[in-house]
C-alpha cells in the first residue's frame, strides 16, 4: 500500500494539489466525500456531516466516536487493497507507524488564502476571512479531539509546501518526487538516523508560531527552557496507548516536550491532583508500553514551584483535562 | 507591617535542626578534604543562598582551598519571559587547571546549574563536582551530576539555612518546609 496524506490550511489549494497527485499517480483520493460515501455504503450515517471539527461538539458523543471509530477502520481497510492520496482526517497521525507513507502540510500566508477564497467562493473579504479562520479552528479541533494532537505541529509532516509562489501541479509533482524519494528503499542512508534529523529541524521558539501552544503553562515553560539554552521540541511524537480488538489505536498520548539533550518527554500538567489521574493513568501507560523512554511529568505543585516568584496566574490559567 | 512578621508562624514545619544540620556538613567537610587532599581546590559559592553552607561547610575542612563566588540571573526574577541566563557576578579567579567544587544549597530542576557546569567546564578546569546543601531530585527537569549532598528532600518547598522565600527565612538555623501563602 502506498499512501500519502496531505493537510492542509484552508485555502492554501491543498484540496486540488491532492486531486492533481491521484490523477497522476492512479492512487485513490480518500476525502470526505469518498469516506461519507463509503460508510453509506456500509449503513453508517454521519451523525453531522456539514460539522468540519467532528467530535468537537457538545453531546452525541457515543454517536460521533462510533463515527469517527468507522471512519478510521474504513480507511485502514481501504489502505490495504489500494494505494491511496488521503485528504486531511488526520492522516498523517493514522499513518504515522508506516514508514514508506509521505506526510505533506500544504500551507499559505493567511492574507493570500483569504483572497483565494474570495475569489474561489465569490465571496466578500469579511466573509472569508471568517470562513478561513472558522475552517482552521475545526482542523484544530479535530485533530486535538480525535487524536489528542497539536494541527500546528508540524513535525507530523515529512514535507512542508508553501503554495504562496507556486503552482498547484508543480506542488504536487513535487509530492510525487518527494514520495518516490521517500518509498524507494535504498541500500545507503545519508545522514544520520531520524532521532538525530528531527533535532535538527528544532524550530527556534522566537520564529515559531505563537499559537502553537495548547495551554499558557506550555508557553511559559517553553520560555523557561530558552531561558537556561535549553533545547526543546514541543509535541513532537505521539505513543499509541491502547488499540481495539481490530487493531486500531483507540487512545494515544502526545507528551508536551522532548528533551533532545536529555533525551527526555516532559509532561506539564496544572490541574489540581484529583483532577490529573487521567493523565496520570496515561504516563503509567505509556511507561508499561514503552520503558525506554523517559518520561516526566510535572505537576501543579512542581510547577508553581518552578515560576516560584514568576507573575503567571496559575489559577486563571488552569487548563481543560484532556 | 506584613513582612515583618516573627518568622515562628505556623506555615513552617521543621524538616532538618541545627544539630541534625551540622552533623551532616562534618560529614561532608570530612569527606571533601579527604578527596581533594594534595589538590589545588577552588569552593565556588553560588550566591546568594549557598553562603551560609560555604561558611560552616570550610570551618568543616582541613585543606587548605580558595574561595570564590559566581552569580546567575534566574527565570523567576526576569521582568519579561524574553531573556536567557547570564552571569551577573562572574568569578574573580581563574579556574583553568584547578580543582572546581561548585557549591549550592539546593538542586532542584537542574536548570540554572546545568547553566552554570556548562560555562564553567568551558573554563577547562581540572576537575569539576558538585556539593549541595539539598537536593531535590523529584524536581528534576535536567540531569546534572551531584557528587556531595547533604540532605534529600521530596517535592516540598523548602527554606532555611541560606534557602528563602522572597528573601525571607534565609538566616534560620534549620531547613523548614514552607507551605507558601
Amino acid at each position: 500500500m502506498g499512501i500519502i496524506t496531505i493537510s492542509r490550511e484552508f485555502g492554501s489549494g491543498g484540496e486540488t494539489i491532492a486531486h492533481f497527485v491521484a490523477d497522476k499517480t492512479g492512487f485513490v483520493l480518500v476525502n470526505k466525500d469518498t469516506i461519507l460515501k463509503g460508510l453509506a455504503e456500509h449503513g453508517i450515517e454521519v451523525p453531522n456531516p456539514d460539522q468540519e471539527d467532528l467530535g468537537a461538539t457538545e453531546g452525541k458523543k457515543g454517536q460521533e466516536e462510533q463515527y469517527i471509530e468507522a471512519m478510521h477502520d474504513f480507511i485502514y481497510d481501504l489502505a490495504i487493497r489500494n494505494d491511496l492520496v488521503i485528504l486531511g482526517r488526520g492522516g498523517s497521525i493514522l499513518f504515522r507507524d508506516y514508514p514508506p507513507a509521505l506526510h505533506v502540510r500544504v500551507i499559505a500566508q493567511f492574507t493570500e488564502r483569504v483572497r483565494r477564497v474570495m475569489r474561489a467562493y465569490g465571496l466578500a473579504s469579511e466573509t472569508a476571512v471568517r470562513l478561513v479562520k472558522e475552517k482552521d479552528r475545526g482542523k484544530i479541533l479535530y485533530l486535538r479531539q480525535v487524536f489528542n494532537a497539536n494541527w500546528n505541529n508540524l513535525r507530523l509532516y515529512d514535507l512542508v509546501l508553501n503554495t504562496e509562489k507556486m503552482v498547484l501541479e508543480d506542488a504536487a509533482d513535487l509530492i510525487i518526487t518527494a514520495y518516490r524519494i521517500h518509498a524507494e528503499p535504498r541500500e545507503v542512508k545519508d545522514g544520520p538516523p531520524l532521532g538525530e534529523m528531527e533535532d535538527r529541524v528544532f524550530i527556534p521558539p522566537a520564529e515559531a508560531e505563537a499559537d502553537q501552544f495548547m495551554h499558557p503553562s506550555e508557553e511559559e515553560f517553553a520560555h523557561m527552557l530558552d531561558f537556561y539554552r535549553i533545547r526543546w521540541q514541543y509535541e513532537p511524537r505521539t505513543f499509541f496507548l491502547e488499540w481495539d480488538s481490530e487493531g486500531n489505536v483507540v487512545e494515544a498520548f502526545s507528551p508536551d516536550f522532548y528533551l533532545p539533550d536529555q533525551d527526555l518527554f516532559i509532561e506539564l500538567t496544572t490541574q489540581k491532583p484529583r483532577q490529573a489521574w487521567k493523565k496520570n493513568r496515561k504516563i503509567r501507560r505509556m511507561k508499561e508500553l514503552y520503558p525506554d523512554i523517559s518520561i516526566r511529568l510535572i505537576d501543579k505543585r512542581g510547577f508553581e514551584s518552578l515560576l516560584k516568584k514568576h507573575s503567571i496566574d496559575q489559577d486563571q490559567g488552569e487548563e481543560d483535562d484532556n | 507591617m506584613k513582612d515583618q512578621k516573627p518568622y515562628e508562624d505556623n506555615q513552617l514545619k521543621i524538616l532538618f535542626t541545627q544539630e541534625q544540620i551540622e552533623e551532616k556538613i562534618g560529614e561532608l567537610g570530612k569527606k571533601i578534604s579527604a578527596d581533594f587532599a594534595g589538590l589545588e581546590l577552588i569552593l565556588v559559592g553560588v550566591l546568594r543562598g549557598s553562603i551560609y553552607f560555604l561558611v560552616d561547610l570550610t570551618r568543616k575542612m582541613r585543606i587548605p582551598f580558595a574561595i570564590d563566588f559566581i552569580s546567575i540571573s534566574h527565570y523567576s526574577e526576569q521582568a519579561d519571559s524574553t531573556g536567557v541566563v547570564r552571569i551577573i557576578k562572574d568569578l574573580d579567579l581563574s579556574i583553568a587547571d584547578k580543582h572546581v567544587l561548585v557549591v549550592e544549597d539546593i538542586v532542584d530542576t537542574g536548570l540554572s546549574l546545568g547553566y552554570l557546569l556548562r560555562n564553567l567546564k568551558s573554563r577547562k578546569p581540572a576537575s569539576l563536582k558538585v556539593c549541595t546543601l539539598v537536593n531535590v531530585e523529584a524536581r528534576r527537569i535536567v540531569e546534572v551530576p551531584v557528587d556531595y549532598k547533604g540532605f534529600d528532600v521530596p517535592n516540598v518547598f523548602v527554606v532555611g539555612y541560606g534557602l528563602d522565600y522572597n528573601e525571607k527565612y534565609r538566616n534560620l538555623q534549620f531547613i523548614a518546609q514552607f507551605d507558601r501563602p
